[in-house]
């Protein structure tokens, strides 16, 4: 299962994909089990070049019910740091965002490999 | 979009057509001015030039521009070469063509030319340009007038600060 | 303090409102994503895990309270109000937005302060001895040659574009405090045996994924002749530096493939056809000068009647003058170092109320000078004795009074996984963990001078490759695991911290750095410090207290 991510163009926000448009919380992320929608939507987000910046897939891992990201890395940029629980998207709240604070056996995701392969 | 922009020497930027035909190493040389690398110009520049032709050479970043030292007289252009806008060695091989090797010719910016690091070229003796990024003269010009003072010398001879506190 | 003329002022302008350009275009697609990167790390805006990131460039590490009140308002105005001192005397905010940064940056201009050049392939943020202008020590100020090279080297046309960044460090005492070993060019100030200033120039230290330390391949350069040389070398490394692999890029590669001597030689040949006409005059240089003279110190006695009360009074106080305070050149004053390892906390992050406290005391009690450390802490230089006291009490009420400079608390951490896009691992909750479990005082001064440095990635920017005690984080099949170095040190005695064994993961690393303090306690002689007594007894009995049994 993936997920699509990147940074936002003008204030550097981490968003999800969510249907042709980004959305800020990864609980609104749209999730792909089909690879070939996954690679499309790629594509499409890669054409938002005045909206977002390199968005890349993420491989998604199960958390109890729900999904989460596999890597720390992408953990992190869902949730926020964790040197203060006051700030990023953690401050929201919810299952979703427990999930992946909950969730265990982080490993790479792919999606970030091949984007230091790319540059 | 021009495919050359000079800078006149009372500072203007203007698109100017190109005499110039830049030929590869493997291609035939057609009539007229011409501007070839540096190996070939080893190989065929005398010959060249005793046609009665413009000559330019491209240099290119791992060449050492020292190498044209006792041509550059009979040289109407030197091209140095950015490969990517990101390789600044062509910064240098144009410093040295102007202050150390006295080159007085035309030294034209080829390649990954962007209008974003024009005053960085233009401060390097560069007065010619073939822009990569559809950029025409005016935006050239509004580029090279951000800056009202430097810092350094710089192979254009542009007063510095220290110069205009009036210190040496 | 350098204060910026007319001239210095409008080229701040000039690149504010060139930046404020780029971005516009870049927002309206007229720049590609491509194009515009080396255009905004040029003024040090990085695109970071949650947010932009901005460096602001502290010169030299030096600032007044103005600079740090803006400091404070920039980060309440466009961040969480706070902001994270650096290991290069830079100033980091976290959260920040593109679209903002213009509006920023002229912030930062109406205070003579600015991002120029504090990332990409360009010539960084000179840094220098904290302790400039204060300690007995120095031969000469390193921030009168600092502020030259700022200046020289901002918006260089011919040495924009290097094939890396390219960081200088200038020590001018026999103690470094700016890691000057380990730097691109590291200076180090000299005096010749007839009064001549020069300076040792050395090149290619460096740290990252492979540490060097520096070489020296000139042991006298006269100070007159400073700038011909640098140019010599930038352009030198500008023409031969690879730029064909990335990780190869590093002037420090390309002098230990040329061999020093021959880099030397290069370099000599090139300062040959340079001449005396790249030289700085003699006239801008005692411009320079001249805003770094001293101002008006009070004589006073050496001895103060009020601090000696005052630490008699109150222990915590005696304790804070014993860890904190530093010898100042003149009597009656002293160097105030700040601690921004509170323990517990985010290891040279700072709140926008904190930087306010400062700022006035700097004012109040500081003749207005206030800088940073490369160990990410803050100093306020010059404080007489008298005054001591209040200093404390006022720093105690901000949190800013943790009485452990240069102990095993006083933790070198970059922000790691938790902000950064390069990180391998997190750093900063390995800081806090030891930092916890070494909170007892006593036990730290009883322990001493121990530098612990965390890098969250190969990058090493928390400099683990020169800490007494390094801690790498490695990414271990998507885990976080932590590689530990001993014996490391960005000294005057610079060396290169060794590998103690397989990673560790995040539970393991607190206990390990317990059990290598133990091993000290128990080994060392006389007055060694952790790191003399390692450099001593080898590595065995610091190994096997780790990786014996599984604790």
């Amino acid at each position: 299962m993936k997920a699509l991510t990147g940074n936002r163009l003008d204030d550097g926000e981490v968003v999800f994909w969510a249907a042709g448009g980004w959305v800020l919380q990864f609980q609104d992320a749209e999730l792909f089990s089909d690879p070939d929608l996954a690679a499309a939507a790629e594509g499409e987000a890669k054409g938002q070049t005045k909206v977002v910046v390199d968005p890349y897939l993420i491989d998604l891992i199960e958390s109890g019910e729900h999904w989460a990201p596999l890597s720390y890395r992408e953990r992190l940029r869902a949730l926020g740091p964790t040197n203060h629980l006051g700030h990023g998207k953690q401050v929201e709240g919810g299952a979703v965002l427990e999930a992946i604070a909950a969730a265990s056996g982080a490993a790479r995701s792919t999606g970030r490999v091949n984007l230091i392969k790319r540059k | 979009m021009p495919k050359l922009i000079k800078r006149l020497a009372d500072g203007q930027f203007v698109a100017e057509a190109d005499p110039f035909t830049a030929v590869s190493d493997e291609a035939e040389l057609p009539p007229g001015d011409v501007i070839i690398s540096l190996t070939r110009f080893q190989a065929e520049g005398d010959r060249l030039l005793s046609e009665g032709r413009a000559v330019g050479v491209r240099i290119e970043p791992a060449e050492q521009v020292e190498a044209l030292a006792y041509d550059l007289p009979r040289l109407a252009l030197v091209a140095v070469a950015f490969p990517t806008y990101r390789d600044g060695r062509a910064y240098t091989s144009a410093t040295l063509l102007r202050e150390r090797l006295g080159f007085t010719g035309e030294v034209r910016a080829v390649g990954d030319v962007l209008r974003e690091q024009a005053g960085f070229m233009v401060r390097c003796g560069i007065d010619a340009f073939e822009p990569n990024d559809g950029s025409d003269p005016d935006q050239w010009a509004h580029a090279v007038g951000r800056h009202r003072h430097v810092y350094q010398r710089a192979a254009d001879g542009r007063v510095t600060a220290f110069q205009e506190r009036g210190e040496g | 303090m350098y204060l910026y003329d007319a001239i210095d002022k409008d080229i701040l302008a000039d690149r504010t409102q060139e930046f404020r350009e780029q971005v516009a275009r870049r927002l309206a697609g007229e720049i590609t994503e491509d194009q515009f990167k080396p255009i905004r790390l040029m003024n040090g805006l990085y695109l970071q895990l949650h947010a932009y990131m901005l460096r602001v460039a502290i010169p030299y590490g030096s600032m007044d309270s103005r600079q740090l009140r803006m400091l404070a308002q920039i980060g309440r105005k466009y961040d969480k109000a706070y902001g994270h001192f650096t290991t290069r005397t830079n100033l980091q905010f976290h959260w920040i937005s593109l679209k903002d940064t213009p509006d920023i940056l002229a912030d930062l201009a109406s205070v003579d302060m600015h991002a120029i050049q504090t990332s990409g392939n360009c010539i960084r943020n000179v840094t220098a001895d904290p302790y400039a202008g204060a300690t007995a020590e120095e031969i000469d100020d390193p921030r009168v040659w600092s502020e030259a090279i700022r200046q020289w080297s901002s918006l260089h046309p011919e040495f924009s574009f290097l094939p890396r960044k390219f960081k200088i460090a200038i020590t001018a005492a026999p103690k470094d405090r700016t890691a000057a070993k380990v730097h691109d060019i590291g200076l180090v100030v000299r005096r010749a045996r007839d009064g001549t200033l020069g300076f040792e120039v050395m090149v290619g230290g460096g740290l990252g994924a492979s540490p060097y330390i520096g070489q020296t391949i000139k042991e006298f350069l006269p100070a007159s002749r400073l700038f011909s040389y640098l140019d010599a070398i930038l352009r030198v490394y500008n023409r031969l530096g690879r730029r064909d692999n990335r990780t190869k890029a590093r002037i420090k590669i390309l002098v230990s493939s040329l061999g020093a001597e021959e880099f030397g030689r290069q370099v000599e040949a090139e300062w040959e056809q340079v001449g005396p006409a790249g030289d700085l005059p003699d006239t801008e240089l005692a411009r320079i000068r001249g805003a770094f003279a001293a101002h008006p110190f009070e004589t006073l006695p050496t001895q103060s009647e009020a601090f000696e009360r005052a630490k008699a009074a109150d222990a915590a106080f005696a304790r804070f003058a014993r860890n904190n305070l530093k010898p100042h050149k003149k009597p009656g004053y002293t160097i105030v170092e700040i601690s921004l390892k509170a323990i517990g906390e985010t290891p040279g992050d700072m709140t926008s109320d904190q930087m306010d406290v400062v700022a006035d005391l700097g004012a109040r009690y500081g003749s207005d000078d206030i800088r940073a450390t490369h160990e990410q802490n803050l100093v306020l230089p010059h404080v007489k004795l008298d005054d001591a006291h209040a200093v404390y009490q006022a720093l105690a009420a901000a949190g800013l009074a943790t009485p452990n400079i240069n102990l095993i608390s006083d933790i070198i951490a970059c922000p790691g996984l938790d902000y950064c896009a390069l990180a391998n691992a997190r750093a900063i909750p390995v800081a806090q963990d030891i930092a916890r479990r070494f909170a007892d005082q006593d036990r730290a001064e009883l322990i001493g001078e121990l530098k612990i440095k965390i890098s969250g990635c190969i990058n090493a920017c928390g400099h683990h490759h020169v800490g007494h005690i390094g801690i790498l984080g490695v990414d271990k099949k998507g885990e976080e695991f932590y590689q530990l170095t001993l014996g490391g040190s960005g000294a005057e005695d610079a060396s290169v911290g060794k590998v103690l064994g397989p990673a560790l993961s995040a539970d393991r690393v607190a206990g390990a750095i317990d059990a290598l303090v133990d091993v000290y306690l128990r080994e060392r002689q006389g007055e060694e410090r952790f790191l003399d007594t390692y450099r001593r007894t080898g590595v065995t009995p610091f190994k096997e207290a780790v990786y014996a049994e599984a604790h």
